[in-house]
């Protein structure tokens, strides 16, 4: 019970690291990696809801697996998208490339 | 008939797509490809109309394995079969236009499989029991729109647009991956049957303030992708970057499957007669379509103008669900205005995506034969292209909600039931709210309406002529579709009345819904 408590508290601090990372960070490179910070918290409460006494529930392993895989793809498609804005922008920087309104 | 079929139709079409192209290139005559993606479409929606007109729901079909934990389930009831039915169709509608519009195109393999699997990710997530598999069809989903989004890879808009689509749209489903988690703390299992059990059982163990934690971030992460306003940003400027056929796919039906999940996850494992949420829900309404038809009247730009519609209009069908969800909850004993609720909702959904679908591949036939998206450059366009501007003004007509339109019947529907509850002061206040909505809204389709078809052609618009067969066919049948909605609607509201009876079915049997 205490382990699972605090593997979901780190889950969430990781969370909101990569939330913070997201919102603060200027540069593109490091929004993705914020957004790999959350998907790896989110795994990782996944696994601490899954938790028993010495070994981890099958369907969270299996769920958590999926979402590995999931997020590897998020991160190819997002990689490849930021490869193609260098191309035209030259920088990766935010502030740059602010031509689209809300 | 085997619940997996369409599913195999669509991911095993988009897998052979390469291979597909690559011999057409070979024997040198492409269509064959395009061919190929629109006979997949076509045999799914011929699976889902045959599902509905049969009438055989619901199916039920499970992938079992040694041992149980790894089982996926499908289960197809009649709202799946009638969501399925309208993405499929309208991937079929927007293949067909595709073999004109984007002839010029290069990359045009990966094109079409993607089309594929998007409508596989929408139909898988309508069809799955369990939340996982339904975040897992999600995800398929989102990243071949994140994809299609940036198609035209070497304009800085489709780049850029389609960057800030994915972190605003993979953090809203990391959210939900996360609230999920926690339900799966919770009650141990993620089945939509069984989860309800659980929670509506009342155990002491399990804290309300949690449940409306983790509703709070359903609504919010596949809000996201349903554009509800604070969450919305990336709409505006997805839409106009993709091409119009993505457009018309994402306006019309991707946005509609986050509603979709919404609907789902609250009627299904949340009852709204337990928990109360749908005051949330009406207020996000309202401030979803008052903000979004105030900027659509600042817009020059045609398909801004349509995604800021876009925005609006699912803010009529999330209004719809929280009036629903709130009669339900207040006054359990009122099934008719519930059901009325439901009813408007889910018929706006079908108006809106044919509505929609049919408005951004017209104005994408306009954009392509006048190369910009300039509503003034634009004006009196229609007189050169007879076809399109007949369709458009039907599909305009339909959304504006002029009274004999299909479009005007759903919007109605949501008011009767608004106000079947006159001493209700939010219910009352939000009605007219709602109602000065419709009529702004109106008066800037119709603006449109006017500037498009009706002034005289400038000077740069001399040479138009109208566009390929190919993208006016669709077109022209998604405006028939319009008329026919208006002429056959009861037989169309005894169709939407069976996904009404599946919702309101979860809540008062829910021991019966489980099993096959």
């Amino acid at each position: 019970m205490f382990l699972q408590v605090f593997y979901a508290n780190v889950a969430l601090v990781m969370i909101l690291i990569g939330f913070y990372c997201i919102a603060s960070k200027r540069n593109l490179l490091k929004i993705v990696i914020g957004i790999e910070m959350i998907t790896i918290g989110v795994n990782l409460n996944i696994l601490a809801m899954g938790l028993m006494e010495n070994s981890v529930e099958p369907l969270a392993q299996e769920m958590a697996i999926v979402s590995i895989a999931i997020g590897a793809a998020v991160a190819a498609v997002s990689l490849s998208i930021l490869i193609n804005v260098y191309r035209h922008y030259k920088t990766l920087d935010t502030r740059k490339l602010r031509r689209l309104r809300w | 008939m085997n619940p997996m079929l369409p599913l195999l139709t669509l991911l095993g079409g988009s897998v052979a797509t390469p291979l597909v192209g690559m011999f057409s290139r070979k024997i040198r005559f492409e269509k064959i490809r395009d061919a190929w993606a629109i006979l997949a479409f076509l045999v799914t929606t011929c699976y889902f109309s045959y599902l509905i007109y049969s009438g055989k729901l619901p199916l039920y079909y499970a992938v079992k394995l040694e041992p149980s934990w790894a089982s996926i389930e499908i289960r197809i009831d009649s709202f799946s079969a009638y969501m399925s039915l309208i993405f499929s169709f309208l991937g079929l509608m927007v293949s067909i236009y595709s073999v004109g519009y984007m002839s010029g195109e290069t990359g045009l393999d990966e094109y079409y499989a993607l089309l594929l699997t998007l409508v596989a990710g929408m139909i898988g997530v309508t069809m799955a029991n369990d939340l996982f598999t339904l975040y897992v069809f999600w995800e398929l989903m989102c990243i071949s729109s994140y994809t299609l989004v940036s198609f035209r890879k070497h304009r800085w808009e489709a780049v850029e647009a389609g960057f800030k689509y994915l972190v605003m749209s993979t953090i809203g489903s990391l959210i939900a991956l996360y609230s999920i988690s926690l339900l799966y703390g919770i009650a141990g299992t993620l089945n939509f049957s069984e989860l309800s059990q659980i929670i509506s059982s009342g155990a002491e163990s399990i804290s309300t303030s949690t449940l409306y934690f983790i509703i709070a971030m359903i609504i919010a992460g596949f809000g996201v992708t349903a554009a509800i306003v604070p969450f919305h940003t990336w709409l505006p400027d997805a839409h106009p970057a993709a091409p119009s056929s993505i457009s018309a796919m994402l306006s019309g039906v991707v946005i509609k499957t986050g509603a979709y999940v919404i609907f789902r996850s609250l009627y299904a494992v949340f009852f709204p007669t337990e928990f109360l949420y749908g005051h949330i829900l009406i207020l996000f309404g309202l401030l979803t379509m008052s903000v979004a038809n105030i900027m659509v009247i600042l817009q020059k730009d045609i398909k801004r103008f349509l995604a800021y519609s876009s925005i609006a209009n699912m803010g009529y069908i999330i209004l719809g669900l929280g009036v629903s969800t709130y009669i339900a909850h207040f006054y359990p004993s009122d099934i008719a205005a519930v059901s009325l609720a439901l009813l408007g909702s889910l018929f706006h959904v079908l108006n809106h995506a044919v509505g929609k679908g049919l408005l951004f591949l017209g104005a994408g036939c306009f954009i392509k034969q006048a190369k910009t998206r300039n509503i003034a450059k634009l004006e009196g366009i229609g007189r050169k292209m007879p076809v399109s501007a007949v369709s458009f003004s039907v599909g305009l007509l339909n959304l504006a909600g002029v009274p004999p339109m299909s479009g005007f019947w759903s919007k109605f529907f949501i008011i009767i039931a608004m106000l079947s509850h006159p001493k209700d002061t939010l219910l009352h206040t939000s009605t007219i709210v709602f109602v000065v909505n419709i009529l702004v809204a109106a008066g800037y389709y119709l603006w449109l309406l006017q500037r498009i078809t009706l002034r005289k052609p400038g000077e740069q618009l001399s040479k138009i002529r109208e566009v390929s067969p190919s993208m006016v066919i669709p077109v022209a049948i998604l405006a028939c579709i319009c008329i026919l909605l208006t002429l056959f609607i009861a037989p169309v509201l005894d169709l939407i009345s069976g996904p009404v009876e599946a919702l309101i079915g979860y809540l008062h049997k829910p021991e019966a819904i489980g099993g096959v």
